[in-house]
């Protein structure tokens, strides 16, 4: 769920800014970014996590406010249906009603698998990071139907808490990042995210569909489909609290 | 061939004091060699024994892949079966079945991602000494109780005693969310901070309920106090799971490799030590021999003129260096055997190694491993490498002129 937000933050990227060739490789992510923040959304999604011998698929809605909270909550299968999660910042909780408890997720886990599926817990909170702790720089330009594409290359600053040794975005015109690598510190491909069924909603383009693949294991992926999506509905105060983690509505 | 014999024998005995001498350097080399192996071995043993004792087992058997990549659907169905089969079949009642995962654990304060293991009580206390070290409450009571018990330092760290509750979070082995909140009934402190800070065991029943695992686990694991015999027990496992293609059994050197290459590297470094000492008295020796050579030469030569060959003269001093060697390789076998014999009994306490043994479950007392290796092959060693020595003076008499030899003094 907290990946939908993520992935969310990154691809949800609406925006009629006009990027023309000197527009810095980190104001392209940035307000990419920006664009995306102060917005509030609404969707309703279905995440399949695929296995050579078996396959998962979850519904979910989320609830996302700017880039630094929303709220993720399971609506089937039954069995696992009202378990949530709530992202605040770079913090984290996450709600069960078989214990009906909520537990912070300590930073410590924050590489380990969400809801075994191919993102981490890692891969949401940190679209911050993207922006601060990391050097920018466009290693390739090309235009495609008046649209122009660039690939981004991003590498962590020395002293950044990532476990990345760089990342590669490809990022239209639109804001839409069809492709975000993940390459280790020694430049091998590790994981790849792309977007695709970009789709124009509330005057902003969407992939709505969004697919995590590790390189060593092609047929293991986690896939995102979202099915509904809305943007500057009106947010209910406490919606991004830990009362409404544990109460759902 | 006998004259030749007591030719070798008399030889050797005309310089009494030099002989004596020669094989009493030999003699202590070997003793030197038989005792610190046997001890080297024997550290060993106790150092495998320790480790595998605290929990990896002797021997595991597991789905293939599963040690590479222990992924939770990496499962063995009706896990609890085939490790009472096993039970049976063998007579041997220390195998146990666990199933392993991880999990979000959480007390009211704070949260901790650790492993889980779900154990069989009764059997667990028989393969791991976990279940013996409980210093605070007790472990657990069967094999479907809703309860855990924790390790020393992760109870520390979630500030929690006996008695409270955590809550556990998780994914089970069908994707889903797996939650619970237990009674920690136990704290344990096995003396590996790893997993005294990282390890939670549960009942296996509960486990399977929690995760969804139905009747699946992942591992049967295996101990016996008789480490030697690991490949033995491996075998007689292999013959019991043979109908199932999909299973392997894995001995501690596969689960533990860091034992074993600690060990090689320690061996090793060991043998480059014996190896000086080894060529030191190598080198007394072939002085010796290639005295009593040179001082013969006129004696060889009255020898070549009488028909010897030369060939049977090398030979005679090979004789010589054979007898010399092994009557000083027996006396110091079995001063070496008799000391270590003595350390068998008694053992031998090192001060102040408390910290190293405790790394590896050992105790700080020490005993020699008592076997064919840890006896016979130090002095092995001395012997190739003497007999190789005494080679080059036995190689000098095929260069003799009969009369210019006899000329000599």
């Amino acid at each position: 769920m907290k990946s939908a937000l993520t992935i969310l933050s990154f691809f949800f990227l609406a925006s009629s800014a006009q990027a023309d060739d000197s527009v810095s490789a980190k104001a392209i992510i940035k307000s990419a970014i920006d664009n995306y923040r102060g917005v509030n959304s609404y969707s309703e999604a279905t995440m399949t996590i695929h296995r050579p011998e078996w396959e998962r698929v979850m519904s979910m809605k989320a609830w996302t406010e700017g880039l630094d909270k929303s709220l993720v909550r399971i609506t089937a299968p039954k069995k696992d249906k009202n378990n949530g999660t709530l992202l605040i910042d770079n913090n984290m909780w996450s709600y069960s009603p078989k214990i009906n408890r909520v537990i912070k997720i300590p930073s410590s886990m924050s590489n380990q698998s969400w809801m075994g599926s191919d993102f981490s817990n890692n891969d949401i909170a940190r679209a911050d990071d993207l922006i601060d702790k990391y050097t920018h720089s466009i290693v390739e330009t090309s235009e495609k139907n008046g649209i122009t594409q660039y690939i981004i290359q991003s590498v962590p600053h020395e002293d950044a808490p990532v476990v990345w040794g760089k990342e590669l975005l490809t990022i239209d015109s639109r804001y839409i990042v069809h492709k975000h690598e993940f390459y280790d510190q020694d430049n091998k491909l590790i994981k790849t995210m792309t977007g695709s069924d970009t789709k124009l909603i509330d005057d902003k383009y969407v992939s709505l569909r969004q697919r995590m693949q590790k390189s060593d294991k092609p047929d293991e992926w986690t896939e995102f489909e979202t099915q509904t999506i809305k943007f500057n509905i009106p947010m209910k105060e406490n919606t991004f609290t830990l009362y409404r983690l544990q109460n759902p509505r | 061939m006998s004259t030749n014999w007591r030719f070798a024998w008399r030889n050797i005995w005309r310089h009494p004091r030099r002989t004596i001498l020669t094989m009493l350097a030999i003699a202590f080399g070997a003793a030197l060699l038989v005792f610190s192996i046997g001890f080297q071995l024997g550290q060993y043993d106790l150092m495998i024994k320790g480790s595998v004792s605290i929990y990896e087992g002797l021997i595991q058997i597991q789905k293939k892949g599963y040690l590479d990549e222990p992924k939770v659907r990496s499962s063995i169905n009706n896990i609890q079966l085939l490790a009472k089969k096993l039970r049976n079949k063998t007579s041997i009642d220390s195998i146990t079945a666990r199933a392993n995962g991880f999990a979000l654990i959480s007390s009211e304060k704070r949260s901790y991602g650790t492993l889980i293991t779900g154990v069989e009580p009764a059997y667990e206390k028989l393969v791991s000494i976990i279940p013996g070290t409980i210093n605070e409450g007790q472990y657990l009571s069967s094999d479907s109780a809703r309860e855990m018990v924790i390790g020393e330092s992760l109870a520390r760290n979630l500030q929690i005693k006996i008695g409270d509750e955590l809550t556990l979070m998780g994914n089970g082995r069908d994707g889903s969310i797996a939650a619970t909140i237990m009674p920690v009934t136990g704290i344990y402190k096995s003396g590996s901070k790893e997993l005294d800070r990282n390890l939670v065991q549960i009942p296996i029943q509960t486990f399977q309920e929690i995760f969804s695992m139905g009747s699946h686990g992942h591992a049967i694991v295996f101990y016996h106090d008789n480490v030697k015999n690991d490949f033995a027990f491996k075998q007689q496992l292999n013959q019991l799971i043979t109908d199932r293609k999909d299973l392997v059994t894995l001995s501690w050197d596969e689960l533990q490799p860091g034992i074993k290459q600690m060990i090689e590297l320690d061996y090793s470094s060991g043998w480059l030590m014996y190896l000086v000492l080894v060529a030191i008295i190598t080198f007394s020796i072939l002085n010796t021999f290639l005295m009593s050579v040179l001082e013969r030469t006129r004696e060889f030569g009255i020898m070549l003129a009488l028909g010897y060959k030369p060939f049977n003269i090398g030979k005679l001093v090979l004789l010589e260096a054979f007898l010399l060697t092994i009557f000083a390789l027996i006396l110091g076998t079995l001063i070496g055997l008799a000391i270590n014999l003595y350390f068998y009994h008694n053992g031998l306490t090192f001060e102040g190694m408390e910290e190293v043994a405790s790394m590896y479950n050992m105790p700080s007392t020490l005993y020699p491993q008592i076997s064919f290796e840890s006896i016979l092959i130090g002095p092995l060693v001395i012997f190739i490498f003497t007999i190789i020595s005494a080679i080059y003076p036995a190689m000098k008499i095929r260069k003799l002129q009969p009369v210019e030899a006899m000329r000599k003094i």
